[in-house]
């Protein structure tokens, strides 16, 4: 109050024995109205989840790892409605966008292009004989891209060129392809309307006649006195080896730089300019030939990557690269994460909900119902949720009409289901139980008990609410939980997503881990970036909703 | 299993170890101590205290034979339950199986399938009944003289017995372990300590988000950075693990695990430093550290004798913990870099559907796990008696 020292006479109290005599005159009234009325706040006042607001906005890290898990959300949900490769024909594609023939591409972002990084380019070693029939092809992109080096090997007597070339993983080449004749027909007027038709870039090319050359070549190399069984051994090597490389039209020698004849090794067969001596068909009026109709359908060569461009209407680039199949690891990665994002949530809210349930009941009634029901929770705890979902897995898989009414990605869903929320209530239900011990024998839970309020009222109206900040807490933090047992679940291949049609982020690292981290390991990054990026951010969000929520820390940052 | 003889071995350590906890926690007693030769006073402060809390000891002894109890009661019905659930598992005997005609005299013999001749005389084999099933597998479990108990192994070592294939996949998952855990205990407690000292400076902030990004990153993520890096591109190590015809601890199989140990020791680094240093700083800042201080002490003599001996009460039982877990294995560190460990051998009976082994290392896991457990809270309470876990308020 406002008595300054002034009021106060040289201390009168003490003189009586030390016992305070205070006269009325002592006291002076601290304003002269009748009526004095608590002054009105002027600042607003803030609801506790505003405060919580607050006091989360402050923390930089939370919000950065907000706004990432916002991003790979987004990232989830507008890729597979806005990829091309998602609304491509379901005939032509039962099980969505692949193409074998892009198998292990890499990833491509046109901004990188000729940068050597992230533009669908490596580096791989050739042999002399390999890196001259990659020169020459008639192909519309060329898969050379660039040497790098060159090295020799003293191998006995003979020198061994290898080449270390940089090769662009889109350029496939030619491909034989069979078209119906309304295919064919659309293919050409295509061609005619761009004007490539039969011109330098067009996408049908010559067709190739190995058979003829393969005869010719095969009568050539035994009047050069090759025995028939080498020169026949040598014809199938060859014949495979152009069934495999459609975009080798040109004449092979069998011939090494020695003037003996490999098995194996073929090298192509230049003219006196220099030039590939190319084997095309030619009809009569020696006329290149470019399709034929063998039993109502049209075999044509292709190049590949053009074919496949007019065929689906977008260019073949992926920007994380394809997986074995040629599938888009871009939209399938996606996917993967739109499922775990909502198996995550899906069953930490489901986990929350029965886990409330069952600690406010246990935490709220405590006693032999508290004793029996810890058990319980003791029991289930402690069988680990692998093998309840291997079991799942292997007695939903084998159960016929589960599998009829549930389809094979029902099935998967379910088996996660049961096997997360078998045992991932518990932890909800402990941390319910103890916030449930600490306010249940509060003041104003009597008071409120007093006046006649029933247990359901006690516990929803009046405990939960003061509990719920730290539940809700420990919930978010339980979905980077769900998310990283189930990939690593998934990674392991107990659960087999390969017929289902369905991608998780596991699913898509089991097939990263079945490619080989030393040959194709972009199919492992792009997953590994990211769930490690899922978890920091989960994790740093999840600490910084704790803090907020924890009233106790309030003014401590500061 | 034999229960009885841990339930023995437990109660002789405590009984070693309940007076010796005692000098733990009021340490500062044994600092202020200035007498000549420690030690003599040293085993007549056991020697009393023997003497004086035989109450207590007798207290300790009897929660720690509560809690096995419990926890054998707990163990006892997930048995049931998992039991019941792995054999009500469809069989195929038809796939991968070596001989299938054995398998099912075997399924007769232990009570598992019954015969079946039908009109025509075809044989078929039914199930059994499974609460059936297991009160036949109690009875043979405790039938002296019975060969097989927990049945074979049918798919990964035909007809040897659970037990043996699991021992044979003991020695990598241990080797992995330990040296993992000779890394991680101290370096990440060292790290915690630091961080502590340091603690709101750049250093803490550095190494804090360290620790975070260890700690958030999933194992097989750094895992496959380690084997891409090492093994693909710089080719120093190798990728897989080294034969084990070389011997346990050849100059190969060494090298050959370096990379599985590092991938599981950063997390568990990560793991001790966070802790260490959380209760190292909440115990820096406590009234007895002052104390200690306006006793003279300097900074370090008090951080160590005090601060250290009393942060160090809740991370024992955490090693403790580990050390029982060092048993068994990780799924996904075996998977990725083929240690034929432990944690294999599980994925592998899952993946080829050999029940009795899976149903056995399953149970192994449970076990440690719940042991695990019950070892860690026991020795919260004797470490510093005041904790009591799953008592009365």
């Amino acid at each position: 109050m406002e008595l300054t020292k002034k009021n106060i006479p040289a201390n009168p109290a003490l003189k009586n024995g030390g016992e305070p005599v205070l006269s009325k005159d002592l006291f002076v009234r601290y304003k002269d109205e009748k009526d004095l009325h608590d002054q009105a706040f002027e600042t607003k006042p803030v609801s506790y989840l505003a405060d919580c607001f607050k006091r989360f906005a402050k923390n930089k890290a939370s919000i950065v790892a907000a706004v990432i898990i916002f991003l790979i959300a987004l990232y989830a949900i507008i890729v597979p409605l806005a990829s091309p490769r998602s609304r491509v024909d379901s005939v032509a594609y039962p099980n969505g966008y692949m193409d074998s023939n892009f198998s292990y591409v890499l990833p491509y972002n046109s901004l990188f292009k000729g940068t050597g990084f992230w533009d669908g380019t490596k580096v791989e070693t050739k042999s002399e004989n390999d890196y001259q029939t990659m020169l020459y092809g008639d192909s519309n992109h060329s898969r050379f891209v660039s040497l790098v080096s060159t090295s020799e090997t003293r191998v006995g007597s003979s020198v061994v060129k290898a080449y270390k070339v940089r090769i662009d993983t889109y350029a496939v080449g030619n491909k034989n392809v069979k078209l119906s004749a309304k295919q064919f027909e659309a293919l050409t007027a295509y061609e005619k309307a761009q004007n490539i038709y039969r011109a330098d870039k067009s996408i049908m090319k010559p067709l190739v006649d190995v058979e003829s050359y393969l005869t010719t070549y095969e009568a050539q190399i035994i009047a050069d006195g090759v025995s028939t069984s080498t020169a026949s051994g040598i014809i199938d090597f060859m014949r495979t080896y152009y069934n495999q490389n459609s975009n080798v039209y040109f004449a092979l020698s069998a011939k090494t730089s020695s003037g003996k004849y490999s098995q194996n090794r073929f090298s192509p067969v230049l003219d006196s300019s220099g030039k590939p001596v190319d084997i095309y068909k030619r009809d009569t009026a020696n006329n290149l030939v470019y399709e034929e109709l063998v039993s109502g359908e049209y075999s044509v060569r292709v190049d590949y990557f053009d074919y496949a461009t007019y065929r689906d209407g977008f260019q073949p680039y992926f920007f994380f690269g394809t997986n074995d199949a040629g599938q888009d690891i871009f939209l399938r990665l996606a996917k993967g994460t739109q499922f775990s994002l909502l198996l995550g949530i899906g069953i930490s809210a489901i986990n929350f909900i029965i886990g409330l349930i069952w600690g406010a009941m246990s935490g709220y009634y405590g006693g032999t119902t508290d004793l029996i029901m810890e058990r319980i929770t003791d029991i289930i705890a402690n069988i680990p949720s692998i093998i309840i979902l291997s079991i799942c897995s292997i007695q939903f898989t084998n159960n016929v009409s589960l599998k009829a009414a549930l389809g094979e990605s029902g099935i998967i869903v379910l088996a996660f289901l049961v096997a997360f929320v078998y045992s991932g209530w518990v932890g909800v239900a402990s941390t319910t139980r103890m916030q449930f011990y600490r306010f249940k024998g509060q003041e104003y839970v009597l008071a409120s008990r007093t006046l006649g309020a029933k247990d359901g009222r006690l516990i929803f109206k009046h405990i939960l609410p003061n509990a719920i900040g730290t539940l809700v807490t420990s919930s978010v933090l339980m979905i980077p939980g769900v998310i990283f047992s189930e990939s690593s679940l998934s990674y392991l291949g107990i659960i087999n997503f390969s017929t289902s049609g369905l991608s998780s982020i596991g699913s898509l690292l089991n097939e990263g881990q079945a490619a080989g981290l030393q040959y194709y390991p972009h199919v492992l990054l792009f997953p590994c970036i990211i769930i490690s990026l899922l978890m920091i951010s989960f994790n740093l969000f999840g600490n910084g909703l704790r803090d907020a929520f924890n009233t106790s820390l309030k003014g401590s940052e500061d | 299993m034999n229960q009885t003889k841990d339930d023995e071995k437990a109660k002789e350590e405590t009984a070693n170890s309940a007076p010796v906890s005692d000098t733990v926690s009021p340490s500062s007693e044994a600092v202020a101590a200035k007498k000549p030769n420690p030690f003599p006073s040293f085993f007549k402060k056991i020697h009393s205290s023997l003497k004086n809390s035989s109450k207590e000891t007798k207290q300790t002894l009897s929660y720690i034979a509560q809690r096995l109890i419990l926890m054998l009661i707990t163990f006892i019905a997930i048995f049931f339950i998992c039991f019941i659930l792995i054999r009500l598992l469809p069989v195929n005997a038809d796939s991968g199986m070596k001989d299938p005609e054995i398998f099912y005299l075997n399924m007769v013999a232990q009570g598992r399938m019954e015969k079946v001749v039908d009109a025509t005389g075809k044989i078929t084999y039914r199930n059994i009944p499974v609460f059936r099933q297991l009160w036949t597998f109690l009875v043979n479990l405790f039938t002296p003289g019975n060969p097989a108990p927990w049945g074979y192994s049918y798919k990964i070592e035909w007809l040897s017995s659970p037990a043996d294939v699991l021992f044979k996949r003991l020695p990598p998952t241990i080797l992995i372990n330990i040296y993992s855990m000779i890394i991680s205990i101290p370096l990440g407690i060292l790290l915690g300590i630091y961080m502590a000292l340091k603690k709101n400076k750049w250093q803490d902030h550095a190494l804090s988000i360290l620790v975070m990004l260890f700690i958030s990153v999933p194992s097989f993520v750094y895992a496959f950075l380690l084997q891409y890096l090492f093994s693909y591109v710089w080719q120093i190590l190798p990728a897989m693990r080294a034969d084990a015809s070389t011997g346990w601890f050849s100059p190969e199989m060494f090298r050959s695990m370096i990379l599985p140990v590092l991938s599981m020791a950063f997390g568990s680094i990560a793991g001790f430093a966070r802790y260490t240093r959380a209760e190292l700083t909440e115990v820096l800042t406590s009234d007895f550290m002052l104390l200690a201080r306006t006793k003279g002490l300097t900074r370090a003599q008090a951080t160590i004798r005090h601060a250290f001996r009393n942060s160090l009460v809740p991370i024992f039982p955490m090693i403790l913990g580990e050390i029982i877990s060092v048993l068994s294995g990780s799924l996904i560190i075996e998977n990725i870099f083929t240690v034929n460990g432990v944690g294999a051998l599980f994925l592998q009976s899952i993946q080829t559907r050999d029940y009795d082994v899976f149903q056995f290392v399953a149970m192994f896991y449970i076990l440690i796990g719940l042991v695990g457990t019950l070892v860690v809270d026991v020795s919260y309470g004797l470490v510093d008696p005041r904790i009591r876990m799953g008592s009365e308020k």
